[in-house]
């Protein structure tokens, strides 16, 4: 029982890799028809620029590595209609384990806020979080130098 | 009073409670260990006066009714002195002698400041049989069967991650306890993702200017150029010359100026057999901050 754990690993990658998929993303957006028509309210090309922001976080940070990526990138892609398949991980979702035990600390708020937090153990949550939690601030300080330097004149 | 342990033994013998194969069970090393633990013990006086009152919080068996001797059993073989069963604690410690474990615990003895008790006589000499194996600690007054010992390792897996997560997220340090501690990471993450919403806003207002003017552009003849860059940068250039057709004023100086920008970015390419992603975004880093490029972006 009193196992030496492994070390929590909350590496992220660099800010550039960050950005490299950001703007490949936006770019990609630009492609697009879809953006181009004036019907695009203000509203709904923010919401893509923001799908386009988390997917490609996802992307640079995890890819499918981690289980909030993993949920990110599915659910962006159901609402794309497509299919995401993802490798075989070695371990399996851990479903039955957390419905057999219910722990007196519900963290329920942050499963809420979390990406495929629902599907997680309590402890794996916190490591989740603070991944994405990195992963999150690196994700707004590249978006911060973007806007940073559109904006300059 | 404050007995020490022997004491409290030959007491228990004056009463004729504790058979004297007791002592023969302990054997005459048994008696040495005894006298080595309880100088232990004893050393802990000081901060025994200072929790004597707390002797009788938490159901932890006070001195007096330590002295309740009428049901006490004397149990050869697991050596249990049983007092009241309406004790917890006691029950525990039963449970400790009686279950033969795969995983044995010692506990810890400066934690016996909690109280003395007749149950630290029997603890005590299980004590010195348990040594031999010490995977966990427990702690007195705590079960020690299997699923709360689990119980512990989780919680203490947990903690640890926590304490991960206070590194993180600043701030955190001024709150203590799990409930105050998830509230801030709460407020962080969700602090976190308003931000990111907030700078695509921005983002969708600073660049309509580039959207529309892409349809004019035919995608072969920038592909063309770029067919060697990886696409990632081939891509970035587009962006950025997208914004240059339409500029009625400053058309001309702007493309060229554009075009050395590419053109600096092709040779450091080209010069490079294997470049990594770090280089690449670099170059969109440098493209991006340069005044020249981000004048480009913003039209008047």
């Amino acid at each position: 029982m009193a196992s030496a754990d492994k070390p929590i690993n909350t590496d992220v990658p660099e800010k550039d890799v960050f950005a490299l998929h950001f703007l490949q993303s936006l770019s990609n957006l630009r492609r697009q028809n879809a953006f181009n028509s004036p019907d695009d309210t203000t509203n709904n090309r923010v919401k893509k620029i923001k799908k386009a922001a988390y997917v490609s976080m996802a992307r640079a940070a995890g890819g499918t590595n981690r289980l909030w990526s993993r949920a990110l990138l599915r659910r962006a892609a159901k609402e794309n209609n497509k299919v995401v398949i993802f490798s075989r991980r070695k371990k399996r979702v851990t479903w039955l384990r957390r419905s057999n035990r219910r722990d007196p600390v519900d963290a329920e708020r942050l499963r809420n806020l979390l990406p495929g937090g629902g599907a997680m153990e309590t402890s794996k949550l916190m490591e989740e979080t603070a991944h994405y939690i990195k992963c999150l601030s690196m994700q707004v300080k590249v978006m911060q130098c973007l806007v940073d330097g559109l904006s300059a004149k | 009073m404050d007995l020490s342990v022997l004491e409290r033994v030959n007491w228990l013998q004056q009463q004729q409670m504790v058979s004297p194969d007791f002592f023969e069970i302990l054997g005459s090393d048994g008696r040495e260990e005894l006298k080595r633990v309880e100088s232990y013990l004893g050393n802990n006086n000081d901060e025994m006066q200072g929790f004597r009152h707390y002797e009788t919080i938490d159901g932890c068996i006070s001195r007096t009714s330590s002295f309740q001797m009428e049901q006490v059993k004397n149990n050869e073989e697991n050596r249990v002195i049983a007092l009241q069963p309406k004790r917890k604690t006691e029950g525990k410690t039963e449970k400790i002698e009686n279950k033969k474990k795969k995983i044995k615990t010692e506990d810890e003895t400066e934690s016996s400041m909690k109280g003395k008790s007749n149950m630290s006589n029997s603890e005590t000499s299980s004590e010195i049989q348990k040594r031999d194996y010490i995977h966990v600690r427990a702690r007195r007054g705590e079960a020690t069967d299997r699923h709360s010992l689990a119980e512990r390792a989780r919680r203490e897996k947990l903690s640890k991650k926590m304490k991960c997560l206070q590194d993180i997220v600043p701030g955190c340090n001024k709150v203590t306890g799990k409930a105050g501690m998830l509230d801030e990471i709460i407020n962080y993450v969700q602090s976190l993702q308003q931000q990111v919403e907030f700078l695509s806003m921005k983002l969708s207002v600073l660049n309509p200017e580039l959207e529309f003017h892409i349809n004019e552009l035919s995608t072969k003849q920038f592909q063309a150029c770029f067919t060697d860059l990886p696409e990632a940068v081939s891509k970035q250039p587009m962006m950025v010359d997208a914004s240059s057709f339409p500029l009625q004023q400053h058309g001309s100086l702007d493309y060229s100026l554009i075009n050395s920008n590419q053109t600096t970015i092709l040779s450091s390419q080209k010069d490079q057999t294997s470049s990594s992603w770090e280089i690449h975004s670099q170059c969109l880093y440098n493209n991006l901050r340069t005044d020249s490029v981000s004048s480009f972006f913003s039209h008047k």
